[in-house]
């Protein structure tokens, strides 16, 4: 089985769809003769030619606009943010539009908005932003975060097949750093599937993203304790795999929520109250948060490095609830 | 506050319009009283034939009576709840604009743009039940006023945050011109809504590319509460079609023939593949921004100027000098369309409310879809 | 006015402490220093004898209940006998307003209730310190969980702990309770492959101390043969007498806590510790002697052994031995140690390789003491033998300073003169 990058796995994710059905197209900035700023969708126009992969003037509201009027015609866009931080500036078009218009009046509103976020990569404020929330929020939508290179092509192919708005989190660290065993076939990976990423007996660890490899990271390290971790990739934050965390949760008895994204409104937050309503007699200690703090993502590299969650922090973390 | 409310409460439709109608030049373009035009063109206008006459005076009267019953009627009776928008004295954009397109076009009127829906083929009862919330409705009571449409009959919607169906229009003439049926896209909006980013993304798009887009403005003379002069500072925004790389008109919208001939010409470059064009039409809205707005702020003399130019009663003299219609043909019509509006208002209120649990249904589009069990009027 | 009852403070370093067992039931009549109840910490297991004489009126903490020290345990109604030393504690932070109305006064008739009453129980049980899955397992298991022992943060019933229980249970073993004596362990009666035991809060305690140990010092073991002849005679001639007339039996304890001293005093680096990049020594010899109980060890220390002759450090040997197993030793009873004896002799050990009491640098083990054949010149001979195992920590103690300790403790135990009467 060929091995790929993260970022291959969409862009093999991107032609495979592209040549299974002509309604499928791309649009963005800089995605055509350039290739994308990460370089995601290069050698789409020269396979599919202009009119499917679309260069698009610095108008994210338009773009998502233009890609939300071409899904109502029957088309299947999948719109390029080059930077998830600047999805904000086509925010309404998403939340507003997008969103609302199957619940409103019934049609269906296939298409895709996908593209890099995430920190790490000493990107500043504007180049780092784990954002997903903001659309967790936005019922109608579906919400895709992947972590391996196999779910990513996977994942990709479910989103540009959904009859929904999906937007797409790829985690720019992960691009180029992660690679895995990705079939040249063509599969999907259901949205609203979890993955175990990792059995464990002892703490359920539920992530997603590039906090997936953190937390397998910290597991490894654990594991020389005798602490057990269960590691849960939930790929699909909307929606979610409810019953892949609760179970997990009724097996280990102990639970940490992991994410990149700040702390007040993040997603660990809903996880936490989920296990609450529904596993609480299942609980043998308390839920335990692991992210990154209330602030915008700084840029220096001692700044950034505190700010994102880490191996060390998680299994500091761990071995604190594991004596609980 | 309360006179002007009482005003309204007396004003009467149709009829009494007529009568105040005034002096009405057939063939010409009036101007309208806060500024001249662009001219439409150096060739002469093409008049519609007699039919496609006879069928504007129809929905021009009809949106003014169904209208007048939304508004006036059923909404103070507490049948209709919620926001209540019309377009009363603006009802010619609509009609002249959208009388013009084919299978395969599409349009976004504005919400003060009830003709469009009837001219694309939605049913009176339909419609009726869509303000009414009712669970037959097309929207099945999850949206108020015309915030519905059907992709078939290439109507789509407005949301609130209104100029956002501009980009929108840039998506279905994109997919048009990549078709190469020659189908165009309509787009109606306020004044207002041009100080908005995403119509300035829109027309710098649609240009760009190239797009059939017709971008309609319907300048009311207020945005809710805000005059032209406190919106942008240009004499007229149709300045702005140059600016962006395509022609920009600015015409009489309360005669519906200047209308139907601006959009008629734009209809015909925008087919070929020349792009987008931008029609600014001066109207002046009726009313207040909605049912439950009395526009204090209007100065009367206004609407008293705005009166003499009233869309229908111009169309109806027109017509009536050119030998086209007769009085009788006239009662014939008014009747037809009371009858329509009791029909459509007796069904529409007879017709079910939505059980309360429907409303977590049909959020996604899936395979069992929700939406496709739904009821349609027609 | 009653008399609180508070969670003592056993060393300074101790911040709270668990109930075990109460001794006597809301409505028992006690006398001042009578035991009233049990505990645990980190350090030592204890009796706490009563405050003051009375009634005991009200329970605030259950048993196996973790509080800090200080809080208020129970209340005892003074009933005008001495109060003297009735001790005047802080309310319990989160004082329970249902408790002051629901506690059952005597009887009008002085009949004394035999049970606490409902109220002052459940409210005993809700402060046990679990968590929802142990609550809900304890449901469904129907499992008292005053009667869980919790070994989780701050005494905690963890999963662990209840599924230990409940395994315990099932096996037919009665719920862990403080044995009372030392007794060899029932035969398992398994019903899966494994069964899970939670450590109980001593056992914890010495494991951590062990590992620290071994973590700590650089452990190494030196073994010596000692003829004990001098010493087993001594000890078989005057045993009776010494009996006699002091009410003690004659063991071979305090012969080798002498012998220590006095190998000690030449070499005093065994009667240090580490501090760093510094050798602390200590002037006193407070000598610790390891007792085996059922639920595992403890060290009560002869304090200035160096300061007691034969007798003295006899007495304090056996006093300490039966109040260990007895559960009564003071906290100051149990601290201060600067070298340990341990005897894994008396069961027959031939030598073990003791692991040091921290922050002690020294523990001297002892062999079993038994007839050997044993040359002598050039002839065979039957002499009372010992292995005496010294275990050492060679960051500070050399290998040649340790032998020569040895054979210090070797040459006072083989030529024996001290009279022991």
């Amino acid at each position: 089985m060929p091995v790929l990058t993260h970022l291959e796995a969409i862009r093999q994710g991107l032609w495979e769809e592209m040549e299974r059905d002509p309604s499928v197209f791309l649009i963005g900035e800089d995605i055509a003769a350039y290739g994308g700023a990460f370089k995601v969708t290069q050698g789409l126009l020269e396979k599919f030619g202009a009119d499917r992969v679309i260069d698009a003037p610095i108008s994210e509201s338009a773009i998502v606009g233009a890609a939300v009027g071409a899904a109502l015609m029957g088309m299947r866009p999948v719109v390029e943010m080059q930077f998830m931080d600047f999805i904000a500036c086509g925010f309404d078009q998403i939340v507003n539009m997008a969103a609302k218009i199957h619940y409103r009046w019934g049609p269906a509103v296939p298409m895709v908005i996908r593209g890099p976020s995430g920190a790490g990569v000493h990107g500043g404020p504007y180049h780092s932003q784990s954002n997903e929330m903001w659309f967790v929020h936005t019922p109608g939508l579906k919400v895709v975060v992947p972590a391996t290179a196999y779910d990513a092509k996977g994942l990709i192919k479910a989103a540009i097949r959904d009859e929904n708005p999906v937007i797409f989190y790829e985690h720019k660290f992960l691009y180029r750093r992660i690679k895995d065993e990705t079939p040249e076939e063509d599969y999907v990976v259901p949205i609203g599937k979890a993955r175990i990423a990792r059995e464990g007996t002892d703490i359920s660890v539920i992530t997603y993203g590039a906090m997936v490899w953190t937390a397998l990271e910290a597991a490894q390290e654990l594991e020389k304790e005798r602490i057990s971790l269960e590691v849960i990739d939930l790929r699909s934050l909307l929606p979610y795999d409810e019953e892949a965390v609760l179970e997990s949760v009724r097996k280990c008895n102990k639970v940490m929520l992991l994410h990149e994204d700040t702390r007040i409104g993040g997603f660990a937050g809903e996880l936490a109250a989920v296990i609450a309503e529904k596993a609480f007699e299942d609980l043998d200690g308390p839920v335990v948060r692991i992210t990154a703090p209330d602030t915008p993502v700084p840029f220096s590299p001692p700044l950034e490095e505190y700010f994102l969650p880490n191996a060390r922090k998680v299994a500091e973390a761990a071995r604190r609830l594991a004596v609980y | 506050m309360k006179a002007s409310k009482d005003k309204r409460t007396t004003e009467k439709p149709l009829t009494g319009a007529r009568r105040n109608g005034g002096s009405f030049n057939p063939g010409s373009i009036a101007r309208p009283p806060d500024g001249p035009m662009t001219p439409l063109s150096n060739r002469g206008t093409a008049q519609p034939d007699s039919r496609t006459l006879e069928r504007m005076l129809y929905y021009l009267k009809l949106t003014r009576e169904a209208e007048y019953r939304i508004e006036r009627v059923l909404y103070r009776q507490g049948k209709i709840v919620g926001g209540v928008y019309v377009g009363r004295g603006q009802e010619a954009m609509a009609v002249g604009a959208t009388i013009q397109l084919r299978e395969g076009d599409v349009t976004f009127p504005s919400h003060r743009d009830f003709a469009a829906w009837l001219i694309r083929g939605f049913t009176l009862r339909q419609i009726f039940l869509n303000w009414l919330g009712r669970g037959d409705g097309p929207s099945r009571g999850r949206e108020n006023t015309g915030h519905f449409g059907d992709v078939k009959r290439g109507l789509i919607p407005i949301i609130s945050p209104l100029g956002d169906t501009c980009p929108l229009a840039c998506g279905t003439a994109l997919v048009q011109k990549q078709r190469g049926q020659g189908h165009v896209t309509l787009v109606h909006f306020g004044e207002g809504t041009t100080s908005r980013g995403d119509v300035h993304e829109a027309m710098n798009m649609a240009a760009v590319w190239k797009l059939p887009v017709i971008f309609i403005c319907n300048n009311n003379a207020y945005a809710y509460s805000t005059p032209t002069e406190r919106q942008y500072a240009v004499k007229d925004l149709s300045v702005r079609g140059p600016a962006y790389g395509m022609p920009g008109v600015t015409i009489d919208g309360n005669d519906v023939l200047a209308v139907y001939e601006a959009v008629r010409r734009a209809i015909a470059r925008a087919r070929v593949g020349n792009g987008p064009t931008f029609i600014e039409c001066k109207t002046f809205r009726m009313t207040g921004h909605s049912a439950h707005d009395g526009a204090e702020y209007v100065p009367k003399r206004q609407f008293e100027v705005w009166a003499q130019k009233d869309p229908v009663a111009r169309l109806e003299k027109l017509l009536f000098a050119k030998k086209l219609l007769t009085p009788k043909a006239v009662r014939e019509m008014e009747e037809a369309i009371a009858e329509a509006l009791d029909d459509a208002a007796a069904f529409a209120e007879s017709s079910a409310l939505p059980e309360g649990a429907e409303a977590t249904e049909g959020v996604y589009c899936g395979p069992k879809c929700w939406w496709q069990s739904r009821l349609h009027d027609d | 006015m009653g008399t609180n009852v508070i969670m003592p403070q056993m060393g300074e370093s101790i911040a709270e402490g668990t109930v075990t067992k109460w001794l006597k039931k809301v409505g028992d009549k006690v006398e001042r220093d009578e035991p009233l109840f049990e505990i645990s910490t980190d350090k030592v297991d204890a009796e706490i004898p009563s405050p003051a004489a009375g009634i005991l009126t009200r329970i605030l903490v259950s048993e196996n209940q973790t509080v800090e020290v200080n809080a208020v345990v129970a209340e005892i109604d003074g009933e005008g006998s001495a109060l003297g030393a009735a001790i005047a504690a802080p309310q319990p932070a989160r004082p329970s307003p249902a408790v002051s109305a629901d506690v059952s006064p005597p009887a009008a008739g002085g009949v004394e209730p035999d049970a606490p009453s409902p109220a002052s129980s459940a409210l005993a049980e809700q402060k046990i310190r679990s968590s929802p899955l142990v609550r809900r397992l304890a449901k469904e298991n129907d499992v008292n969980l005053a009667k869980v022992r919790g070994t989780g943060l701050g005494g905690r019933i963890s999963k662990q702990d209840i599924l230990g229980h409940i395994a315990e249970r099932s096996a037919g073993t009665p719920p862990a309770a403080s044995p009372p004596v030392p007794t060899a362990p029932a035969p398992k009666v398994f019903t899966g492959a494994t069964e899970v035991v939670p450590m109980t809060p001593m056992r914890k305690q010495i494991a951590e101390h062990m590992t620290l140990s071994r973590r700590t010092s650089a452990h190494v073991t030196t073994v010596f043969e000692v003829e004990m002849t001098r010493v087993y005679d001594t000890r078989a001639q005057q045993a009776a007498e010494f009996e006699r007339r002091n009410g003690l039996k004659l063991t071979f304890t305090p012969f080798f806590v002498r012998a220590v001293v006095e190998a000690i005093k030449q070499y005093p680096i065994f009667n240090a510790s580490v501090d760093g990049d510094n050798v602390v020594y200590k002037r006193d010899m407070n000598v610790g002697i390891a007792v085996a109980l059922d639920s595992g060890l403890i060290v009560p220390v002869v304090k200035r052994a160096d300061e007691k002759n034969f007798l003295g450090v006899a007495r304090a040997v056996t006093d300490l031995a039966e109040r260990a197993r007895a559960k009564r030793l003071s906290f100051d009873e149990v601290q201060g140690g600067t070298f340990t004896i341990t005897n894994p002799g008396v069961f027959g050990s031939l030598f073990g390789t003791p692991i040091i009491n921290q922050p002690q640098v020294a523990i001297l083990g002892v062999g079993v003491i038994e007839k050997r054949a044993v040359v002598r010149g050039d002839a065979i001979a039957i002499r009372p033998m010992a292995y005496l195992a010294l275990s050492f920590d060679h960051r500070v103690i050399d290998g040649a300073v340790a032998d020569q300790f040895m054979v210090k403790v070797k040459a006072v135990l083989e030529n024996w003169t001290e009279p022991v009467l």
